[in-house]
Formats: C-alpha cells, sequence, structure tokens
C-alpha cells in the first residue's frame, strides 16, 4: 500500500463549462497541496471556481485536464463507481443547505453512509450517539429534519459527513445559511473534530469569521489561486475568538 | 441486506410525503385491478352461463352420433342399438358415473307440423321423458301444460312461437308428417322407408326459451313415438347427449369415450367441436376483453409512469446528495423501485377490496341485464337476463400478477432515470 503524501494533490487543474456555445473556464491550472489533518478555508468571489474546486477534489465531478490525487488515488483514472466509494470510505460532504434526507430523523440521517458500508446496527448506534453528544444534539436523535433549526440540521450534516471516519471532509459554505452565532458555534464543532480526529476538513467560504478561524487560506480568483497563506493553529484561533468577542 | 432495507425503509416514507397524492395514484391502479377483476368474473360467468345454456339447448357438454354426422347433418346416419347399450353400459361404471350428470339419447329429424289452422315446418326430437329434463333446458321451459311422460304416448311440446304460428293450445291435435328414414343397407321395419308417414299428436306443453329459432321450430315426442313415425327399429337413434357435472371435463370424457367406443362407427365430440360457432363466438369475446383490459390497464400504467416520473424529477437534488454521499446507481435503482412496489402493494390491497367486494355482489345478487336493456333481451346466447359473476382463484392470481408485473415494469424507468442522476448537476439544481 502506497502512503499518500499529501491528503489531496492538484496538478495542474484545468475545467472548463459549456454554456450553450460560451466556453466558460472555472479552474485555469490549480496546483495545490494540502496535509493531512489540514483546517483549510478556499474563499473568493462568486464564479471564483471555489465549489468547481471542491467537487473536482471530492469526485462530484472530473477535471478536464491535471491530476487530482486524494487519499493516494488518482482521481482522475477512477470509475464512477470507484469513485463513489472513495466518497463512500473516505470523503465526507456538508453542503450549504444542509441536505438531509426530509424522510429520516436526524439520527438515521447521521447513520445514513455508515448502513451504506454496512456497519451493524449496535456500532452505528454507538457512534452516532457519541457524535451527537459531541456536537450539541443529544435528545435530538428522533427528530426528523422539518423539526430541527438550521443550525441543528447543519449539525446533523456534520455529524454524518465524520460517522465514517473519513479522512477528508469537504464542506461547501457550512454556514451560509445560518446566523452568526451558530455559525460560531457549528465553527466551534468543526475544529474541536479537526483538533481531535485529525481529519483533514476543506471548506469554500465567504464568511469572514469562517476565514479568521482557517489555519490555511486560499483565495481564488477567475479559476486561479492568487494568495495561499498557513497561519499558526492558535493565532487563527485567538484572532476569531477576538472577533467574536 | 441492511443498506437495502434502509433504501426500502426510505421508499416507504417518500410515499407518505404527499399522502394525498399517493392515494390518488394508489386509487388509479386499485381502479383498474377492480376493473379488471369485476370485468373477468362478468365475463367468465356469463361464459359459463352462455355454455350451460348453449348446450343444454344443443347436444350436451359431449354427444356421441353416427361418424359423419357432424359434417353432413343427414338424418339417416344413426347409432345403432347396440352402440347405444354399450354407451349406456360405460357410462354406468363409478368413474364416469361421477362425472356424468344426465344422459339423454334422441331421434332427430325434420318434418311438418300441421294444425286445423296452419302448418310449419319442424325439428323433430324424439326423446325419453324421463331422461331429457336432465340433460335439455327445453323442459324447464314449458310454461304452458306438462312436460312429455311415459303415460302421454302420443303428447308433444312445442315451442311458444310455433304454437301463435299454428294457433294451438295445450290439448289441441296436431298432425306430424315426416318422411321415414331409411338407414343405407338396411331394410326398415314394416318395410318403411323414403315414405312420407304421419302420426296425430296432442299438444301436452308449450314451452319458452326466448330464442326465436327454437322456440318457433323445436318440438319434442317421445322416442318410441319418434321411432315409430320414423320407421325405425326400437334403439336407433341419432345421437346421445351428455351432460356433465363440470364443463371442463367435456375432454377428459370425450376421450374416455373414445377410447372404448373402437371401430370407427361413431364419433364423440365435445360441445366445443359439435357447436364450434359457440366456441368460436366465446373465444372472441375473451380476445375482444383482454383487448379492452389490455387498454384500461396500458392507461392506467401511463398514469402511474407520469406519478413516479414526476416524484423522482422532482428528487433530482435529493439523489444527488445520496450519490454524493457514495450511493451506488444501482442502489438508488432499488430505492426508486422499493418505493414503486411499495405504492403497488397499496394499490393491490385498495383493487382487491373493492374489486372483490363488487364481484361478491355480483355472485351472489348478479347484474340484472334487463335494467340495461331496459325491456326484453334481444336475443341473445344468453337466455337467463340475471348475469352472475364467477371468478376462480387462478383469474385473481393472474390479474394480481400482471397488474404487478405491469407496475414493476413501469417503474424500471424512472429507476433508470434515478440511476442516471448526473453530478454535480443535480445538486446544483440543474
Amino acid at each position: 500500500m502506497v502512503l499518500a503524501e499529501w491528503a489531496v494533490e492538484l496538478k495542474e487543474v484545468r475545467k472548463t463549462y459549456r454554456t450553450g456555445p460560451i466556453d466558460v473556464p472555472a479552474l485555469r491550472g490549480v496546483s495545490l497541496q494540502i496535509a493531512a489533518g489540514e483546517f483549510a478555508a478556499v474563499a473568493g468571489p462568486s464564479g471564483s471556481g471555489k465549489t468547481t474546486l471542491l467537487n473536482i477534489i471530492g469526485g462530484l465531478d472530473r477535471a478536464d485536464a491535471g491530476e487530482v490525487w486524494v487519499a493516494g488515488q488518482n482521481l482522475q483514472l477512477l470509475s464512477s463507481g470507484e469513485l463513489a466509494h472513495l466518497r463512500l470510505q473516505r470523503i465526507g460532504f456538508v453542503f450549504q443547505t444542509y441536505n438531509l434526507l426530509p424522510v429520516l430523523s436526524a439520527l438515521e440521517n447521521a447513520e445514513f453512509t455508515l448502513l451504506l458500508q454496512g456497519v451493524p446496527a449496535h456500532k452505528r448506534r454507538e457512534k452516532v450517539e457519541k457524535l451527537f453528544s459531541e456536537v450539541g444534539l443529544a435528545g435530538l436523535e428522533d427528530r426528523r429534519p422539518a423539526e430541527l433549526s438550521g443550525g441543528q440540521q447543519q449539525r446533523v450534516a456534520v455529524a454524518r459527513a465524520m460517522v465514517t471516519e473519513p479522512a477528508l471532509i469537504l464542506a461547501d459554505e457550512p454556514t451560509a445559511n445560518l446566523d452568526s452565532a451558530t455559525a460560531i458555534a457549528l465553527l466551534d464543532v468543526m475544529e474541536h473534530l479537526n483538533r481531535v480526529t485529525g481529519t483533514t476538513f476543506i471548506f469554500s467560504t465567504h464568511d469572514p469569521q469562517v476565514m479568521e478561524r482557517a489555519h490555511r487560506f486560499i483565495r481564488l480568483r477567475d479559476g486561479q489561486i492568487t494568495s495561499d497563506e498557513t497561519r499558526d493553529r492558535q493565532a487563527a484561533g485567538v484572532a476569531a475568538k477576538g472577533d467574536a468577542v | 441486506m441492511r443498506s437495502a432495507l434502509l433504501l426500502v425503509k426510505i421508499g416507504w416514507r417518500n410515499l407518505w410525503r404527499n399522502p394525498r397524492g399517493t392515494l390518488l395514484t394508489a386509487s388509479a391502479l386499485g381502479l383498474g385491478l377492480a376493473l379488471l377483476l369485476i370485468s373477468l368474473g362478468l365475463l367468465d360467468g356469463g361464459h359459463e352461463q352462455t355454455i350451460a345454456d348453449g348446450v343444454r339447448l344443443g347436444p350436451g357438454h359431449v354427444v356421441i352420433q353416427a361418424k359423419g354426422y357432424q359434417d353432413s347433418g343427414s338424418d339417416e346416419l344413426l347409432l345403432p342399438a347396440q352402440v347405444v347399450s354399450g354407451i349406456e353400459g360405460f357410462l354406468q361404471t363409478a368413474e364416469m358415473k361421477k362425472l356424468v350428470r344426465g344422459v339423454s339419447p334422441r331421434l332427430l329429424a325434420t318434418g311438418l307440423l300441421s294444425s286445423s289452422a296452419n302448418s310449419a315446418g319442424v325439428r323433430i326430437m324424439g326423446v325419453i321423458p324421463q331422461d331429457e329434463p336432465a340433460v335439455s333446458f327445453i323442459p324447464q321451459r314449458v310454461v304452458e301444460g306438462t312436460y312429455l311422460s311415459d303415460d302421454r304416448p302420443s303428447g308433444v311440446v312445442i315451442g311458444a312461437e310455433l304454437a301463435r304460428e299454428l294457433e294451438v293450445k295445450i290439448g289441441s291435435r296436431v298432425v306430424l308428417m315426416t318422411q321415414a328414414l331409411r338407414q343405407p343397407g338396411i331394410e326398415t321395419k314394416n318395410g318403411a322407408g323414403e315414405e312420407m308417414q304421419s302420426t296425430l299428436l296432442r299438444v301436452s306443453g308449450i314451452f319458452r326459451t326466448g330464442l326465436g329459432a327454437v322456440d318457433a321450430n323445436i318440438i319434442q315426442l317421445p322416442l318410441p313415438a319418434a321411432q315409430t313415425l320414423l320407421g325405425l327399429p326400437d334403439g336407433q337413434v341419432t345421437q346421445v347427449a351428455l351432460l356433465l357435472q363440470q364443463e371442463g371435463d367435456s375432454a377428459m370424457v370425450a376421450r374416455a369415450l373414445r377410447k372404448q367406443l373402437t371401430g370407427g362407427t361413431v364419433e364423440v365430440l365435445t360441445w366445443r367441436e359439435s357447436i364450434p360457432m359457440l366456441a368460436q363466438i366465446l373465444g372472441l369475446d375473451h380476445a375482444f376483453n383482454y383487448i379492452m383490459n389490455g387498454v384500461i390497464l396500458a392507461m392506467v400504467g401511463l398514469g402511474i409512469l407520469n406519478t413516479i416520473l414526476m416524484r423522482v424529477l422532482e428528487r433530482r437534488y435529493e439523489f444527488g446528495v445520496c450519490k454524493a454521499l457514495g450511493l451506488r446507481p444501482g442502489q438508488l435503482a432499488v430505492m426508486v423501485i422499493g418505493e414503486s412496489l411499495a405504492l403497488t402493494a397499496i394499490s393491490l390491497a385498495l383493487g382487491l377490496a373493492l374489486g372483490l367486494s363488487v364481484e361478491h355482489y355480483f355472485a351472489t345478487s348478479g347484474l340484472d341485464l334487463r335494467w340495461i336493456f331496459k325491456t326484453d333481451l334481444p336475443s341473445a346466447l344468453v337466455l337467463d337476463p340475471i348475469l352472475y359473476s364467477r371468478l376462480s382463484s387462478n383469474r385473481i392470481i393472474w390479474s394480481v400478477s400482471i397488474v404487478f408485473a405491469m407496475a414493476t415494469i413501469i417503474s424500471f424507468y424512472p429507476a433508470l432515470k434515478a440511476a442516471r442522476t448526473e453530478l454535480p448537476d443535480a445538486l446544483k439544481g440543474l
């Protein structure tokens, strides 16, 4: 087995969307390495390519050119089925609009991916309950998404992403629909999990609070990286807490 | 397996996101099944009644007659007395007695029946008065007077139409004139043969079947009187008609008789062979009914397809999320098929409840066709104006299987659509 040097590595990745007769370049030769355990934010204006970048890293979309390595595997060489397997086993997703399955309870949503992995019931229950108490959802296991607040739904989404203990979590603007206090609470949860489990977090954001909390801050513009800043973990935390106060 | 159960659970719960829509869709499919059950019940009931009436007006479920009679219709082709006694002996075996309800030897000929007022061409049936009621419909349809009996050897029963034409009533005297029969190569009794014979009869009963051709042409008289008139030795008849306990045994009984009656002088026919037109009409009716049911089911099926497809298309984003989380295309398809099957199960329960309730009503109280036709029934194959439904368990299983198979096949296309959900367009809501 080949150990991955990087959790994520992109080499000259290009992606162009065709809108009618017009070609719209989304990524123009992006190269990037993200180490295991990083807590990284990708920021930039609308149309800068943030979501495209996350989709390509997550195997939801394919690059037109370049190489995309995640957990030691070149995604460009994987079939759709292999990509689905990689997503299920190694990657967790948190979406802007939570995207919980409305017909399942909070607990069932969180254990959805574990079920797909074939984890037995008692282990699923054990893992989900532990995570729920960590993210502050204890006692809400049986509620349906419609019976939860936005912040609670997003915590369920984080629990769903975390429960399989993936190597990488991709979060597309996770705080975009949350109020300021709820967003901070969610970031606390995500950062705590990053610190405790060592899971790599990459999230796209417009939110200054998120940018402040990131240990690594990558700025995109017109499909290209314009800045890539690594900050001291403690400094990032202090800055954020100061802002919050 | 665990994940398949979850997918079925999601499918089931998805159904109840829109209970009204689900119940409406289930009702449409259930109504399709109910209509199928009701129409098949009435069809089978109608056919059973038609066959029962047809064979009791005609030659029974199975008929034994001289070889060639079916094709030529020649009244000179007769069954010898020893063949008739051989048949009667065979039908007395324990195995046959269980299957056969009635046996009636008949002598058939044509003649002219005259009253003081008028004359009419008739079809003569010489019958044994105590045997014929077990096989024929006519003795039960005597509306005036009484049926034939051995103590009235010169009695005759005639149809109501014929009675009206001849202007006769019970007790009236009529003269039956016919040409004496002569079997080829056999000298007939009293030297008779190809000579006009006549006899004086007295009208003992008038019957009304509702079929004009029967009521205006058929007459029945005791077999000995007919044999004497036609100049035939005792025991010679045209045919032996058998009525069975169950129509479905016709072919088996006919086979057994053919095996017994070797020698090539007789033909043994089931009602399908002796009344081919009736069999053809019923076959045509079956085919037409199948086409109509097919059209109904296709229309219901298209409605279901539309509903399930809409359900799938409006949840494209949700399927995108599932796929992003690692659900494989095949698992997505299983989820949609599971949902469709759950919908089908509800539909089948509704359809069976409705269909079997209505069918039970028609099976016990019957469907009165006079309510539809308002006046008397037109000349039709069904003589009883009340149609009773008959639905076998095989028919129910067949109908449920057809609807279930249709719904399952229909669900494949939406399932395929769901499985082909493209990432990341689905997540963008494209």
